[in-house]
C-alpha cells in the first residue's frame, strides 16, 4: 500500500467505508462517474480504488458488464467462516507462544478501552474489537498470517454491520476478550486457541441466523 | 539534436503557488525552452482554482503531451504562520520536563499538546530508561479524539530509534491517527528541533494531502496524466507521495524554486537572486551553480526545525505592499499586502468614480485613510458570522467596496480594531485594497493591466495630503523601496544586523557609524568621504516588478542587474528545473560496554535498520555500501531517472561518524 497514490488511498478508504457500513448495499451496481462526483475526486483514483476493493472481494468486476458491490450469501459466508475460524485460532495460538511484553501492553490497553466503551456506541465497539483481533495477529509475529486475515477483514466487517441490529452478544465478547488476553499472557496456547475458536464461531452463528431469517 | 530519437518533444509544466500569484510555465524539457507562461491570482482558500486557471491560461494544444508537472507551494509555510495546521499530540520520550521548563522551550514545540514519558537513549545509543508504554497508551486513549495526528520524538533517536519504533507499533495498534516519528525526518541530534519538526510534519500531513489531491484533480480535469513532483525547501524535487508524507520539507519551496529558476534562465553560476513578488521579496545565493543551503535547519514563524532548506532572507515588501502613513505621518511601504486599487477599480467600476469625487474634496477632508477600501471576496459560509457587528459589516460590503472611514461611520465605531473583522479578513471573506507600488507602476505606464485612472486619482489625493506634488513624491517611494532591499541584501550577506531608525536597536551607539556608512554609500552625502558597497556577483532579478525595483539596487551595489528572458515566471521555471534528490544518512558509533570503558564493536544505524561490526573499518565500509544502496533505491522510488550517488563522510567526535549518500537525477518523464 505504501506507494499507492494519495488520492487513490483516500478514495479507497471512502468507498470501503460506504460498502462495509452497507451504505452501498450488497449486490448494488456501482457507477464510477457518480461515485467520483460524490467523493469530489477524479475518475482515475476511484477506478484504482475499486480495483483494490475487488482484490479484497468487496467489489466484483465482471468482464464486459458494469461493476457491482459483492453480494452476501450463505455459501460465501460458510467459506469465509471456515477460513477465519482456522486462521484466527492459529493466530491466538501463536500469540500465546510469541507475544512480547509490548504486545501484552497493547492487548491490555485495548481490553480496557473496550470495557470502558458504552454498549450503545456500536461503531466504536466494532472498531476496538477489530483492533483487538489485529493486535493478536501482530502478536503472532507471522506477517503472512496477519496479511491473510487483514485482506478479508472488509468482508467480515460488512457482516458485522449486517448483523448489528441483532447483536445481543456484545457483553459476552468483552468477557471473551478478557479470557483471551489472560490466556495469551499466561502463554497457554491451547486455551487461547479454543477461546478464539468459540468466539469467532459465535459471531458466524449470529450472522447465519440473520441471513436465514425470512426478510 | 540530441533528442532525435523521440519524435515528440517532452513537455513539462511548472507551477508556483505564491502568496499573491500562481505562475505557470510550459517548458520543452530537453531544449529547456519556455514555450508559454501564464499568471493568475492565488486562491488561498482552494489553491486548485488558481492552478486550474493557470493551466487554462497556458492553452495546451495536447494535454497528453505533458510528461511532468512540478509544483512549488507556500502552503506549508503559510499554514504554520497562520496556525492552520491540524491538531497534534506530541509524545516526548526521555525528555527532561524540568530542563524544558527552565529554558522555556515549551513554546518551541509547535503544539500545546505535548506529554513527557520515561524512556530514551544516551549518547552511545544505550537505553537511558525503560520505555513506559502503558502510560503512553493510556494517554493516547485519553486524547485520541481531540487530535488529528500524533508525533513521537525520543531522546537520541537518530542513534537508536528503538523506542520511537516501539511506540509506533503500539500506538498504531490502538488508534488510526497518522503517526510521525522524529528519527525519520532528521538524523540531527538536537532533540528540541527534532520534536518540533515531527510535530510540524504531523500538523501538515492532511494539509498537503488535500493539496496534492486538489492538484491531481485539476490535472485530471485538464486531461493531464503525468507524474506530479513537489519542490522541497532546498529546491530539489520529490514525488507527490513523498511530499504527502513529509510535508515539512516543502517549507520555503517557493523561494528555493525562484533561485533555481534564476540560475537556470540566466546560466550564471555565481549570483545573488532577488525575487520581487506581490507579497514578499526573497533573497538567495547561487554559488558554483548551486543554491546555497542552510545546514542549520529552516526557521518558519517562531519555530526552528531540523529541515534543510535554501539559505534565504524574505522581507515583507512587494508590488502589492500597502503604501500608507504611520502614526508619525511618515510614508510606510508594507509589511501588509493589499489588493491594488487599480485592480479593485477593474472589478468595481464605481471605485474610480468615488475616487474622483474624493479628489475634488479639500485636503483636510480627503485624508489617506479614505484610500483604504474593504470589499467582500466571497459569501461567508454558514456559521462564520458570529457577531451582529460582523453581520452588519458583510451586509454593508455586499453593496460594493467601501472606504474605511465610511465603514467606521456606518458601524458607528471610532477605530478599525473595534470593527472586529479579524476573523473575516483571515478567512478571506473580506479583502483590503489600497495604494500599492503596483498602482504607481500603472501611473508611470510601466505595468498597465488594470485601471490606471483609479491609481492616478488615489495617488494625487495621497500626495496632496502630504503637501507634495505627485511627480515629486513617486521617486521617494521608489528610493525607499530600493533602500529596504539594499538593507536586506546587506543583512543577508553579512549576517549582521543594522537598525536603520534610531532607538530600534539595543546598542544604538554601535549602529551609528553603520547607519552613516549605509546612507553615505547610497546617497553620497558627505562632501569629503566617499564610501561604496560593492557586490562582486551580479544580481539576477526575478518576478514581474524586478525590472522596476532592482536597477537602483544594482546601482547601489555597483554591480550588474541581469533580467533573463521570462524572469517574470522564473519561480515556475525553477519548479521544473530542479533535480530529484534523496539523501540517506547513516550514523556509525561505538557499542560501549555498560561500564563505558570498553568498545565492544561499532553500530551502523540507518532510519530503520541497524547492524553491528567488530571493527570500525568494516562498519564504515558497510555503511558506505548501504547508504549508496538506500539512496539509489529511494531516488528511483521518488521519480528520479538514472540517479547518481555521491558519498560524503563526516566525523562528529566521540568516535562517531556520519556517512551521507546523496542520490541526484533528473525527474523521470512519462513517455
Amino acid at each position: 500500500m505504501e506507494l499507492v497514490r494519495v488520492d487513490t488511498q483516500r478514495a479507497y478508504q471512502a468507498i470501503r467505508e460506504q460498502i462495509t457500513t452497507l451504505e452501498l448495499a450488497p449486490g448494488s451496481p456501482i457507477n464510477e462517474q457518480r461515485l467520483a462526483e460524490d467523493l469530489d475526486m477524479g475518475l482515475a483514483p476511484v477506478r484504482e480504488a475499486l480495483k483494490l476493493l475487488a482484490h479484497e472481494g468487496l467489489v466484483v468486476i465482471p468482464p464486459r458488464h458494469g461493476l457491482y458491490v459483492a453480494d452476501v450469501n450463505l455459501p460465501d459466508l460458510e467459506q469465509l467462516s471456515e477460513m477465519r475460524l482456522t486462521l484466527e485460532s492459529l493466530s491466538a495460538r501463536l500469540a500465546a507462544q510469541r507475544a512480547t511484553p509490548d504486545d501484552l501492553v497493547v492487548l491490555d490497553a485495548l481490553r480496557q478501552e473496550q470495557a470502558a466503551t458504552p454498549v450503545e456506541d456500536s461503531h466504536r465497539l466494532f472498531d476496538v474489537d477489530h483492533k483487538f483481533h489485529q493486535a493478536i495477529a501482530r502478536a503472532a509475529h507471522n506477517k503472512y498470517l496477519a496479511n491473510a486475515l487483514e485482506r478479508f477483514f472488509g468482508l467480515s466487517q460488512r457482516l458485522w454491520y449486517l448483523a448489528l441490529p441483532h447483536l445481543g452478544f456484545l457483553p459476552s465478547a468483552v468477557e471473551k476478550h478478557l479470557d483471551l488476553a489472560e490466556a495469551i499472557k499466561a502463554g497457554d496456547a491451547d486455551r487461547a486457541e479454543q477461546i478464539m475458536h468459540s468466539h469467532v464461531q459465535d459471531f458466524y452463528d449470529k450472522v447465519r441466523e440473520v441471513l436465514t431469517e425470512p426478510r | 539534436m540530441d533528442t532525435a530519437t523521440s519524435s515528440s518533444p517532452s513537455l513539462a509544466l511548472g507551477i508556483d503557488t505564491g502568496g499573491t500569484y500562481t505562475d505557470g510555465v510550459l517548458l520543452e524539457y530537453q531544449s529547456r525552452r519556455v514555450l508559454a507562461s501564464h499568471k493568475s491570482l492565488t486562491t488561498k482558500r482552494d489553491f486548485s482554482i488558481g492552478i486550474e486557471r493557470v493551466i487554462e491560461g497556458i492553452h495546451l494544444e495536447d494535454p497528453s503531451a505533458i510528461q511532468m508537472v512540478s509544483i512549488s507551494t507556500t502552503l506549508a509555510t503559510n499554514a504554520i504562520a497562520e496556525g492552520k495546521g491540524k491538531r497534534v499530540a506530541l509524545l516526548l520520550i526521555g525528555y527532561d520536563p524540568d530542563l524544558i521548563a527552565t529554558f522555556k522551550m515549551e513554546s518551541h514545540f509547535a503544539t500545546p499538546n505535548f506529554y513527557f514519558f520515561a524512556g530514551g537513549h544516551d549518547l552511545y545509543g544505550r537505553e537511558k530508561a525503560g520505555l513506559d508504554l502503558p502510560a503512553i497508551l493510556a494517554k493516547v486513549n485519553e486524547i485520541k479524539d481531540r487530535v488529528d495526528a500524533i508525533a513521537v520524538s525520543s531522546y537520541f533517536s537518530p542513534l537508536n530509534p528503538e523506542h520511537e519504533t516501539r511506540v509506533y507499533q503500539a500506538v498504531s495498534s490502538v488508534c488510526d491517527l497518522p503517526i510521525v516519528l522524529g528519527h525519520q525526518l532528521s538524523t540531527k541530534l538536537g532533540s528540541v528541533e527534532r520534536a518540533t519538526t515531527a510535530a510540524l510534519n504531523a500538523s501538515l500531513l492532511a494539509v498537503l494531502q488535500d493539496f496534492v489531491i486538489a492538484v491531481r484533480r485539476a490535472m485530471e480535469r485538464r486531461q493531464i496524466d503525468s507524474p506530479l513532483m513537489v519542490v522541497r525547501g532546498d529546491g530539489t524535487l520529490m514525488s507527490d507521495e513523498f511530499a504527502a508524507r513529509t510535508p515539512v520539507e516543502t517549507i520555503h519551496s517557493g523561494p528555493a524554486a525562484s533561485a533555481i529558476g534564476g540560475h537556470f534562465l540566466s546560466g550564471l553560476d555565481d549570483a545573488l537572486v532577488v525575487d520581487v513578488g506581490g507579497t514578499t521579496t526573497d533573497i538567495a545565493l547561487v554559488d558554483a551553480g548551486q543554491v546555497t543551503v542552510s545546514e542549520e535547519g529552516a526557521t518558519v514563524g517562531d519555530y526552528k526545525t531540523a529541515i534543510k532548506a535554501a539559505n534565504l532572507l524574505s522581507i515583507a515588501l512587494g508590488g502589492d505592499s500597502h503604501i500608507a502613513l504611520n502614526q508619525a505621518k511618515e510614508i510606510t511601504i508594507g509589511p501588509e499586502r493589499v489588493t491594488p486599487l487599480a485592480y479593485l477599480a477593474t472589478q468595481y467600476p464605481n471605485v474610480a468614480q468615488r475616487l474622483k469625487a474624493l479628489s475634488r474634496r479639500t485636503w483636510a477632508q480627503a485624508t489617506p485613510d479614505w484610500l483604504e477600501y474593504w470589499f467582500l471576496l466571497r459569501e461567508p459560509q454558514d456559521g462564520l458570522l458570529r457577531t451582529t457587528q460582523e453581520k452588519a459589516l458583510v451586509d454593508l460590503l455586499r453593496a460594493g467596496p467601501k472606504p474605511v472611514p465610511e465603514i467606521l461611520q456606518r458601524l458607528d465605531v471610532w477605530h478599525v480594531t473595534q470593527v472586529g473583522a479579524h476573523e473575516l479578513l483571515r478567512q478571506e471573506v473580506i479583502g483590503k485594497a489600497g495604494l500599492t507600488p503596483t498602482d504607481l507602476m500603472h501611473i508611470e505606464g510601466r505595468y498597465e493591466v488594470w485601471e490606471t485612472e483609479a491609481s492616478s486619482l488615489a495617488w494625487t489625493v495621497f500626495c496632496h495630503s502630504q503637501f507634495q506634488e505627485p511627480e515629486a513624491l513617486r521617486p521617494q517611494v521608489w528610493s525607499r523601496m530600493s533602500e529596504m532591499i539594499v538593507h536586506a541584501i546587506l543583512t543577508f550577506l553579512s549576517g549582521k544586523t543594522l537598525h536603520l531608525s534610531k532607538g530600534q536597536g539595543s546598542s544604538d551607539r554601535d549602529d551609528d557609524i553603520g547607519r552613516w556608512f549605509f546612507y553615505n554609500s547610497l546617497y553620497h552625502t558627505h562632501p569629503k568621504l566617499e564610501t561604496h558597497i560593492r557586490l562582486r556577483q551580479p544580481i539576477i532579478g526575478i518576478g514581474a516588478p524586478a525590472g522596476i525595483f532592482l536597477p537602483d539596487v544594482a546601482a547601489a551595489f555597483h554591480t550588474d542587474l541581469i533580467l533573463p528572458e521570462h524572469h517574470q515566471v522564473a519561480n515556475a521555471v525553477g519548479a521544473i528545473a530542479g533535480s530529484v534528490m534523496v539523501e540517506e544518512e547513516l550514523l556509525i558509533y561505538p557499542h560501549l560496554s555498560r561500564s563505558g570503558l570498553e568498545v565492544l564493536g561499532y553500530y551502523v544505524q540507518a532510519s530503520d535498520e541497524r547492524h553491528e561490526f567488530e571493527g570500525l573499518d568494516e562498519a564504515l565500509a558497510r555503511a558506505r555500501a548501504l547508504s549508496r544502496e538506500r539512496a539509489f533505491g529511494a531516488a528511483l522510488r521518488s521519480g528520479a531517472d538514472n540517479p547518481q550517488v555521491a558519498i560524503e563522510e563526516l566525523t562528529e567526535g566521540l568516535d562517531t561518524y556520519r556517512i551521507r549518500a546523496k542520490a541526484i537525477g533528473n525527474p523521470r518523464l512519462t513517455r
